[in-house]
C-alpha cells in the first residue's frame, strides 16, 4: 500500500526552538489523518511541511512515495483549506475556486464550468458571483474547500478547519467533511486542538507534544490505552492515576489511565475521598471527588441517585478498565 | 451598610459622559463639527472663489477683470503657448508618479513583510528624514549635486562613464547643458521629492495583505511572477492610487522646482503664480488652477471603474 504521506527523522528547528523534532509519521492513501495536540506542539509546523512552507532542518519527506522535502509548495500535489480560509477578496467566489486552474493555464470556460461544479458539490450553487465578503463564515469555510480541490490534490490538508465555526455548525460541516472525503477518496489531514473533533471524525490521529508525535493510532486506542500521561491528560477527560493511587485501587504500582464512564461510585470503596463538584451532562452527571490527593471522575448515568457535595464516597471499576500506562 | 445601585455623580466629567452615554451623536458632532467647518468654509469655499473666478475673464485694454460669465479664458487655455505648458506639466507628473510607484514598491513591500524591529525603524526613519529638512535646502542641494561641475558630473569621470552621461544628455528634448538644466533633471528631483509619498501609502497598502493570502496563492500552483500580479498587485491598488494621487497631484501643482532645477519652461504651478502675480490675470490662473483638480477627478474616476477601491 502506498504511503499518501511519509515523514522520515524529520526536525523543523527555529533556532534554538525545536518545533518538529525527529519525526516519523506515515499516512496510509485514502485516511482522514487528524494531528491533535496543543498549541506550540509542532503540529501546524507539520503541516507546513507537508504542505511546503517549511522546509525540514534534517530528514526526508515523502508524498505518494516521491521525495518532497526541498519541492516548494506551488509544485506540489497538495492543497490547503488555510485557518482564515485565505479568500482572495478582490475576486468573487467563482474565480476564487477556479483560481489554481488560472493559473495553470487553463482557458476562462472550461475553469469557471469546473469551479462552478466544485461550488455545487459544497452546496454553493448559485453564490459565484458573490463576493467572499458577503459570505458567512461557513460558506467561506466551503468556497475554500472548493477551491483547495479544484486542482485535484492527492493530499487535502485542513488547518484548523472548524476553529472559527459555531458550535452546531461544527457539528454539521464534521459531519460533510466526511462524507466528502469518503466520495472523493483524497487522503485528508487536519489539525486541530480539539479532542472531540479529532476522536469523532479522524481514522487514525496522531497526538503531538513538544514537537514530537506522543501516540499515534485509531481514536479508540488514543481513547482507551493512552501511551503516557500527557496522551491521557490533553485527549481525555481520563482519570489519570498516580502510581501510589493505582496501587491503593488494587493495580501495579504504576501510572494508570481510567475513563470516568467505567467508574461507579461505591460507598465502600477501597480508597474514600470527598465530593467537590457535580457537572451536569444531559445523559449523565459527572462527579468529582479528590481520591488522595488527586481529582478524580466518576459518570453517574441519569436517573441513578448523587452524592452530596462535600459528602464522603469512593469508586468501584472493573479491573480490565484500569489502563496502565509505559510511559511517564 | 451596602453601596448604592447608583454611584453618585462626581463631577461635570460624570455628567458629561452620561450624556454621550444617552446621545453617542452629541460626541460625533462636537469632534466633526470644526473640522467639517474648517473644511467646508475654508477649504470648499477657497475652491468656489476659484472656480468662479475662472469663469471671468480680463479685459485687455484696461487689464481690469470683468466680473461677467463667459469661457473665454478657457478657450485661451488652448492657445499653443498654454497648451503647450499643460502638456509639459502633465507629462512630467505622469512619469514622475510611474517611476516613483515603480521605485517605492521593493522598498514597500520589503518594509510591509521583511521588515522587523530595528529595520523597520530605520525604514521609517530612512523614508521620512527627508521631509526634515527644508525643501528649498533639498531642491538647491540637488541643482549642487547635478550641475556641470557638481557630483554627478566628477562621479562620471572617476568611473570613465562619462560618455554614458553625454549620451543621456545629447538626448533631444529631454536633454540639455547639464542634469541640472535639463527636463532628466526636473524628473529626478521630483522623484526623489515626492517618493515618501508614494511609499508609505503602498507599505500600508501591503502591510494589510495577510501572509496566508500569499500562501494561498502559492498553494495553489502559482509561480512568484502569477503571485504578484494577481494578488499583490490587485490587493495594493488602492496603496498605489493613493500613493499616485499624491505624486501626481504635487508635481501638477509644483512651481520651485521647474524653475530652480531643468530648462526654466513653464509648468502649470508657475503659470498660476506669474498670472496671479505679475501679470494680475486672476481668471486665468485660476483657469490653470482648475486643470489639476479636473484631472484628478478624472483619474479618480478611471479608477474606480477598474475596481482599484474593490478591495477596501
Amino acid at each position: 500500500m502506498t504511503l499518501a504521506v511519509e515523514f522520515q527523522k524529520v526536525s523543523r528547528h527555529f533556532g534554538q526552538v525545536k518545533a518538529v523534532d525527529r519525526v516519523d509519521l506515515a499516512i496510509a492513501e485514502g485516511a482522514f489523518f487528524a494531528m491533535l495536540g496543543p498549541s506550540g506542539s509542532g503540529k501546524t509546523t507539520c503541516l507546513r511541511l507537508i504542505s511546503g512552507f517549511e522546509t525540514p532542518t534534517s530528514g526526508t519527506i515523502r508524498i505518494m512515495g516521491e521525495d518532497v522535502s526541498r519541492t516548494p509548495p506551488h509544485l506540489r500535489n497538495v492543497n490547503t483549506v488555510f485557518q482564515d480560509y485565505a479568500l482572495f477578496p478582490h475576486m468573487n467566489v467563482r474565480d476564487n475556486v477556479a483560481y489554481g486552474l488560472m493559473v495553470k493555464g487553463v482557458d476562462k470556460r472550461s475553469r469557471l464550468d469546473r469551479a462552478e461544479e466544485l461550488l455545487a458539490q459544497v452546496k454553493l450553487a448559485g453564490y459565484g458571483d458573490r463576493k467572499p465578503g458577503q459570505l458567512s463564515g461557513g460558506q467561506r469555510q466551503r468556497v475554500a474547500l472548493a477551491r483547495a480541490l479544484i486542482n485535484e490534490p492527492r493530499v487535502l490538508l485542513l488547518d484548523e478547519p472548524l476553529g472559527a465555526l459555531d458550535l452546531k455548525l461544527r457539528e454539521a460541516m464534521q459531519d460533510e467533511l466526511k462524507a466528502l472525503q469518503k466520495r472523493l477518496g483524497i487522503t485528508f489531514v487536519f489539525v486541530t486542538h480539539d479532542q472531540n473533533e479529532a476522536l469523532s471524525m479522524a481514522d487514525s490521529l496522531a497526538v503531538f507534544s513538544e514537537g514530537r508525535i506522543a501516540q499515534i493510532g485509531t481514536p479508540a486506542d488514543i481513547y482507551d490505552r493512552p501511551a503516557t500521561r500527557f496522551v491521557a491528560d490533553f485527549v481525555g477527560s481520563s482519570n489519570v492515576l498516580p502510581p501510589g493511587l493505582t496501587r491503593a485501587l488494587g493495580g501495579p504500582a504504576a501510572w494508570a489511565s481510567l475513563r470516568p464512564e467505567a467508574t461507579r461510585l461505591s460507598a465502600a470503596g477501597p480508597v474514600t475521598g470527598t465530593v467537590t463538584a457535580l457537572r451536569y451532562q444531559g445523559a449523565g452527571t459527572r462527579v468529582l471527588l479528590t481520591l488522595q490527593g488527586t481529582d478524580i471522575a466518576a459518570f453517574v448515568p441519569a436517573g441513578q441517585p448523587l452524592p452530596e457535595p462535600g459528602s464522603t464516597i469512593g469508586i468501584a471499576f472493573d479491573p480490565a478498565a484500569l489502563h496502565v500506562m509505559e510511559g511517564a | 451598610m451596602t453601596a448604592p445601585a447608583i454611584l453618585p455623580v462626581r463631577g461635570p466629567g460624570d455628567r458629561f459622559t452620561a450624556l454621550i452615554w444617552r446621545q453617542p451623536r452629541v460626541l460625533l458632532a462636537l469632534m466633526l463639527g470644526p473640522p467639517l467647518i474648517w473644511l467646508g468654509v475654508v477649504y470648499l469655499g477657497a475652491l468656489i472663489a476659484l472656480l468662479w473666478q475662472s469663469f471671468y475673464s480680463i479685459d485687455e485694454f484696461s487689464g481690469l477683470v470683468v466680473p461677467e460669465f463667459t469661457l473665454k479664458t478657457y478657450a485661451e487655455l488652448l492657445r499653443p503657448q498654454n497648451f503647450d505648458i499643460f502638456l509639459r506639466t502633465v507629462s512630467m507628473a505622469a512619469l514622475v508618479s510611474l517611476a516613483s510607484g515603480v521605485l517605492a514598491f521593493p522598498i514597500a513591500y520589503f518594509a510591509a513583510r521583511h521588515a522587523r524591529g530595528r529595520w523597520k525603524a530605520a525604514f521609517y526613519l530612512g523614508v521620512m528624514l527627508p521631509l526634515w529638512s527644508s525643501y528649498l535646502v533639498k531642491v538647491y542641494a540637488w541643482k549642487l549635486i547635478l550641475a556641470k561641475e557638481g557630483i554627478v558630473t566628477w562621479a562620471a569621470e572617476a568611473t570613465h562613464t562619462t560618455a554614458a552621461l553625454e549620451g543621456l544628455l545629447a538626448l533631444p528634448a529631454i536633454g540639455g547643458n547639464s542634469l541640472s538644466t535639463s527636463y532628466i533633471g526636473t524628473f529626478l528631483v521630483f522623484v526623489y521629492v515626492w517618493m515618501p509619498y508614494m511609499i508609505l501609502p503602498m507599505q500600508a497598502a501591503l502591510e494589510r495583505v495577510p501572509t496566508s493570502m500569499l500562501e494561498a496563492a502559492a498553494d495553489l500552483g502559482a509561480t512568484r511572477g502569477q503571485i504578484f500580479r494577481t494578488v499583490i498587485l490587485p490587493l495594493a491598488l488602492p496603496g498605489i492610487i493613493a500613493g499616485s494621487i499624491f505624486t501626481f497631484s504635487l508635481t501638477l501643482g509644483d512651481y520651485i522646482i521647474p524653475q530652480i532645477i531643468g530648462t526654466s519652461k513653464t509648468f502649470i504651478g508657475m503659470a498660476v503664480y506669474q498670472f496671479q502675480g505679475t501679470a494680475g490675470n486672476v481668471p486665468l490662473a485660476a483657469a490653470f488652477a482648475m486643470i489639476p483638480i479636473v484631472i484628478m477627478l478624472i483619474y479618480l474616476a478611471i479608477a474606480r471603474r477598474m475596481g482599484a477601491f474593490d478591495a477596501l
